[in-house]
């Protein structure tokens, strides 16, 4: 035996050992040079997979059932294989997403769900309680076989009489050790993000003395007591011949499904303990350390395993066969042999495994229980301190208590009575629970919360059922009638043999059933549920956490390359101004700014998904990126308008997420610049859906008939309230919302103020409704209306803010739609125009005749707007010509052709007609009709001049009067005839006048183009100057001529062009 | 080469299960003494530390190939 004080000052040394190497490791982590952010340390932590359970109860099952010890290490070296895409995966989501805890892992993959994580930590309490209990068992135990006297403990003795008195109980001293350690470095700040370095260290510290103690008491045996491998091998199969079967598979003790069952549910709890989740996941801190840990860790397994059978079957050998105490052969041989220095070695390795799982398993549980159970408790009770922080570590270092006394609990009622594996393996199956709702949602889409969270209640409640019920039967906790009769006496119900499967041992048959249920709900919901959109994002997330983020590599142009200011402002409508510019600074920090003060473009891309990211953190991931993409893809065009909108409304933050979802969703239909009534409907289709309106109708209003027409509606059919136009009245409440421009709605039809609206509404059994304007500009063009038949109250006022900025959006799409409709009009008028010029200037003379003694020039400069000018020179017989100068009203096409009737009448018949006169007359009479129908009209004035006789006669239907410039008196003269506007009366007589030209007189025809052009001050150039200009130039041909008077006016006006057609054409006798 | 990878892993994972488990394991579930060891004893004891050197030869190369990656990257880095 040992001095009781010896084992305890050497347990307390040890114990301040672990202290201070984790508090080493704390300060080394605080002065940035941590000891534990290598490889060798998180595989020697990753050992906390090693309790106390195996360090002593595979020995124990060795010795009693054979190899069946084994798979639950082989497991967890073939889920090694995995971890470079499984455990990378969940390393990489969880530092994503700041994960803390395996409940925090599957509520963050179901959107997030609050009643998954609370779920999840309930389960993992219960499930971890008997293996706390185990690692509680074993401390007090190896304790008291410590400081016994060697002859109680030597072969066939059953009950050991611990030498300490009773009222001294050893697992109370341990748990209460082990909670405050647990305490200290567990739970000394509240970010529990950060990772416990300090524990890491000491966890890693006592693997490895766990390994050497076991090691060192392996060699001991194999080499020290016997001779070596073959030698145990070679006595024990000559001693005991007939239990040979504890070194093969297949027998009644260890059957191929339960080897199969253990493999299983090993590999799964080795993944999905809490312990080990918070030591792999959370506390890793760099994943290339996985690489390395796939062998280490394995390798570490495979060291301490080596001896596991030697000592076994030594123990038995140098027991005499006795079974009694084989949990503790690793102990007691030792022990019994008179090593105490080893065995005190063993003890404390048994101590470090001990302890080192139910520290880490506090702190994993203690932290589920704060954010999961107690969090939203307090949440809910609206806690109202300035700072809750210090209350909240407090409950985590209680939670580390409470977690390590529960187990002693369970370990005073329940746990002497069953074997160390046993219990052991209770809580790895309860860990396995967890596998199908953690690698379902890793790799599967359609997995739903639903799924995930019925798949754990049905899988828990099987394994409570078939595991821990026959356990508490056994010690004698429950009826053992439970048992052999099943739950009512129903025989299908009995506990290990459920549903009448039978021929399994308790493990594959708790497997079966439990991976049956779990499993089974957790597919066929998921696949029948609809994962809601925030599960969705989240799922994505998780799923394609290890793909190569490609927005990390593209760094392609933006085309049209967006300032910096403009991502600013974009920032302000959502975040506000201040925060939009410190989070800018923030960014620019140490950028490269080029000279020009903007960024280079290869960073616009980073700025864009810094934007982004910024704009996540207020309206979340997804509408940030469609508010990116679309504004990026907008920018500089009306869509702008939109994203004004959404400023105003998630400024509030008040908005619920789905509520802002509907908004952006809107805005991008708005922005698609699809068809403006399918956008409407669009947008009503969106509401009707996700606010569960039961009629929304769009009514715009109709200039001519003064009321409001349906445009869009969804929904219900209600002649009357979905389909009829509405006058504009203050009786109704849609009239008032028009014309007051505000929204009005009654949120309890049972109290509607205005009789008129009443009764419809009674009948169509409405409970709430409201009208938003939709306004252009600010002025009510339309209404949106929203009918509900279930809810009442649904228009809170933070409603109202979405339902007017929706409103909002419609205008802008009307808005947009009208802009585009206008801008489509002037463009056919402008194609109009052009055909209008062409063919107007296809009329016009291409050829000047040439008649000796006679000059001639004609221009016609057509102004922006088409005119109907026209002039023609059309030569009859030899040294005969007619001049005709005409201009028609109206500037379109039709003028145009108009026009060009005319010219083909006049060439048609000049020739037979006599006179100008004439000519004018039946002009006159052919055109009336048309012109009167096309409400046009024509002023034309027609020269006819005989260069023989240098005879001029003229007739005029209202034209400008021609100048004459004689050159011999060096003045003009006007040229007037009688004569009415041609189309204004349909017999209309003509005066025709003649005179005669001398050589040196020159003829100037012209269009009011040139009289009336205005120069700055509205004064009419008028045909003084035009007289003065034909003296002035009289010299110049007649080209020349032209172009000067043209220049003049040019002048004259300031300007280049000309706002009328101008023509002009010049007759010079020589 | 991550897809080629990740197959590879599986395969081993999938060969390490068949491995282990019926009927595999039969063929050494044998009464007899290799070297003065039970048969069975031996192939696990020697089945799994190969499977161990095997993840370790292979995370070995995987480092390697990345290295190699990165410096191949650097090396291609134009210079300021």
């Amino acid at each position: 035996m040992i001095a009781v004080e010896l084992v305890a000052a050497i347990s307390v040394l040890y114990f301040g050992l672990l202290f201070m190497v984790a508090y080493w490791a704390d300060k080394r982590r605080e002065a940035g040079r941590s000891v534990t952010s290598n490889s060798y340390i998180y595989s020697l932590s990753l050992a906390v997979y090693f309790t106390s359970w195996t360090f002593y109860g595979s020995v124990g099952r060795a010795a009693t059932t054979g190899l069946d010890f084994l798979p639950v290490y082989l497991g967890p070296t073939l889920i090694a294989f995995s971890w470079w895409f499984l455990l990378r995966k969940m390393v990489r989501i969880s530092k994503e997403h700041n994960i803390v805890s395996i409940a925090d892992f599957v509520s963050s993959r179901y959107g997030k769900s609050a009643f998954l994580g609370a779920v999840v930590t309930i389960f993992a309490v219960i499930g971890i309680m008997p293996y706390i209990a185990l690692q509680l068992k074993a401390v007090s135990h190896t304790f008291d076989l410590l400081t016994v006297l060697p002859e109680t403990v030597g072969p066939g003795v059953k009950e050991l009489i611990p030498v300490l008195p009773p009222y001294i109980d050893t697992a109370f001293i341990v748990a209460l050790f082990l909670g405050v350690f647990g305490v200290l470095f567990g739970a000394r700040h509240l970010d529990a993000s950060e990772r416990h370095e300090g524990l890491v260290a000491a966890i890693a510290l006592e693997s490895l003395v766990k390994i050497v103690a076991f090691v060192a008491a392996g060699v001991f045996i194999t080499y020290g007591l016997f001779d070596g491998f073959t030698d145990i091998f070679q006595r024990f199969l000559t001693e005991y011949p007939e239990r040979e079967h504890l070194l093969l598979l297949g027998g009644s003790q260890t059957s191929y499904s339960m080897w199969f069952s253990l493999t299983f549910i090993s590999m799964m709890s080795v993944m999905f303990l809490p312990r080990q989740f918070h030591i792999m996941v959370i506390e890793n801190s760099n994943e290339e350390h996985i690489r390395d840990a796939m062998w280490r860790f394995p390798a570490y397994m495979f060291l301490i395993n080596l001896f596991v059978i030697p000592i076994a079957l030594g123990g038995l050998l140098l027991n005499q066969g006795d079974t009694g105490n084989a949990d503790y052969f690793v102990l007691q041989l030792p022990l019994q042999t008179g090593h105490l220095w080893l065995a005190l070695l063993v003890f404390i390795g048994g101590f470090s495994a001990s302890a080192g799982m139910v520290m880490v398993e506090s702190v994993a549980l203690s932290t589920m229980i704060l954010n999961h159970l107690v969090m939203p408790v307090i949440l809910k009770l609206r806690i109202q301190a300035a700072d809750i922080s210090g209350l909240l570590i407090n409950l985590k270092r209680i939670g580390i208590i409470a977690v390590v006394f529960l187990g002693y609990l369970y370990y005073r009622i329940i746990g002497e009575s069953y074997a160390l594996v046993a219990i052991g393996l209770i809580s790895f199956m309860a860990a396995a629970q967890f596998a199908p709702a953690i690698i379902g949602g890793l790799f599967w889409r359609r997995a739903t919360r639903q799924g995930a969270a019925v798949g754990l209640i049905l899988g828990f409640m099987v394994w409570f059922y078939t595991l821990l019920v026959p356990s508490f039967i056994r010690s004698g906790w429950l009826d053992s009638s439970l048992l052999d009769q099943g739950l009512f006496g129903l025989a299908l119900l009995r506990p290990l043999e459920l549903f009448g499967l039978t021929g399994f041992d308790i493990w594959s048959h708790a497997l079966f059933w439990t991976m049956f249920f779990n499993v089974g709900a957790f597919v066929a919901i998921s696949v029948m549920t609809q994962p809601a959109g925030s599960e969705e994002e989240q799922g994505a997330k998780f799923i394609d956490a290890l793909l190569p983020q490609p927005e990390v590599l593209e760094r392609k142009r933006i085309s049209k390359a967006p300032t910096i200011m403009e991502f600013v402002d974009l920032m302000t409508k959502f975040i506000g101004e201040k925060q939009a510019h410190t989070a800018i600074s923030h960014y620019l920090g140490d950028r490269e700014i080029d000279e020009r003060g903007s960024l280079s473009e290869y960073e616009l891309p980073s700025l864009k998904r810094f934007t982004e990211r910024t704009l996540a953190g207020s309206v979340g991931a997804a509408p940030a990126r469609i508010i990116i993409e679309n504004y990026l893809a907008t920018r500089g065009s009306r869509m702008e308008d939109v994203f004004d909108i959404f400023g105003s409304v998630t400024l509030s933050r008040t908005a619920s997420r789905e509520q802002l979802s509907v908004l952006f969703e809107s805005a991008r239909m708005v922005a698609s610049g699809a068809d403006l009534q399918v956008i409407l409907d669009d947008i009503l289709d969106l509401m009707v859906q996700q606010f569960k309106f039961d009629l929304c109708v769009i009514r715009l209003l109709d200039d001519d008939k003064n009321t409001l027409v349906v445009t869009a509606q969804k929904g219900m059919t209600s002649s009357h309230l979905g389909q009829s136009e509405r006058n504009l009245s203050m009786d109704t409440y849609i009239g008032t919302a028009f014309l007051t421009n505000s929204v009005t709605m009654v949120n309890d039809t049972d109290y509607i103020e205005l009789p008129a609206s009443a009764q419809i509404i009674h009948r169509e059994g409405i409970s709430s409704f409201a009208h938003a304007p939709i306004t252009i500009e600010g002025d009510p063009v339309g209404v949106l209306s929203a009918f509900s038949r279930s809810a009442k109250g649904i228009f809170t006022e933070e409603f109202v803010e979405l339902f007017k900025n929706l409103a909002a959006q419609v205008g802008v799409a009307l808005r947009n739609a009208r802009q585009t409709g206008r801008l489509i009009e002037a463009r056919e008028q402008e194609k109009e125009m052009q055909i209008a010029k062409t063919i107007q200037l296809g009329l016009l003379p291409t050829r000047i005749p040439d008649i000796p003694g006679l000059r001639l020039a004609g221009r016609c400069v057509p102004a922006r707007q088409v005119g109907g000018d026209y002039y023609d020179f059309l030569s009859r017989r030899e040294n005969n010509i007619d001049l005709l100068i005409a201009d028609v009203s109206g500037h379109n096409i039709g003028a145009a052709l108009i026009m060009a009737e005319t010219r083909t009448f006049i060439l048609a018949r000049a020739r037979e007609l006599a006179s100008p006169g004439l000519i004018m007359q039946a002009i006159n009479e052919f055109f009336y009709d048309d012109l009167t129908s096309t409400e046009l009209f024509i002023t034309m004035f027609y020269l006819r001049y005989d260069a023989d006789l240098r005879h001029l006669t003229y007739a005029n239907a209202g034209h400008n009067l021609p100048l004459i410039w004689r050159g011999r008196s060096a003045c003009c003269e006007r040229l007037d005839a009688e004569g009415l506007i041609l189309g204004v009366k349909r017999a209309v007589a003509f005066e025709e006048r003649s005179t005669t030209l001398e050589p040196g007189d020159q003829l100037l025809l012209y269009t009011d183009g040139i009289t009336e052009a205005e120069d700055a001050d509205g004064n009419f150039f008028g045909d003084e100057r035009l007289c003065e200009l034909l003296g002035a130039y009289h010299e110049l041909p007649p080209e020349a001529i032209i172009d000067q008077i043209l220049d003049q006016v040019r002048l004259f006006t300031g300007s280049q062009g000309f706002r009328d057609d101008v023509t002009l054409v010049v007759m010079k006798v020589s | 080469m991550n897809v080629h990878l990740k197959e590879v892993w599986v395969l081993f994972f999938l060969l390490g299960v068949i491995m282990l488990n019926y009927p595999f394991v039969q063929i050494f579930n044998k009464d007899v003494l290799v070297f003065g060891f039970p048969l069975l004893f031996l192939y696990f004891m020697v089945g799994w530390p190969i499977s161990i050197l095997i993840v370790f030869l292979f995370s070995r190369n995987m480092q390697q190939r990345r290295e190699e990656d990165r410096s191949g990257e650097e090396k291609e880095k134009p210079g300021p």
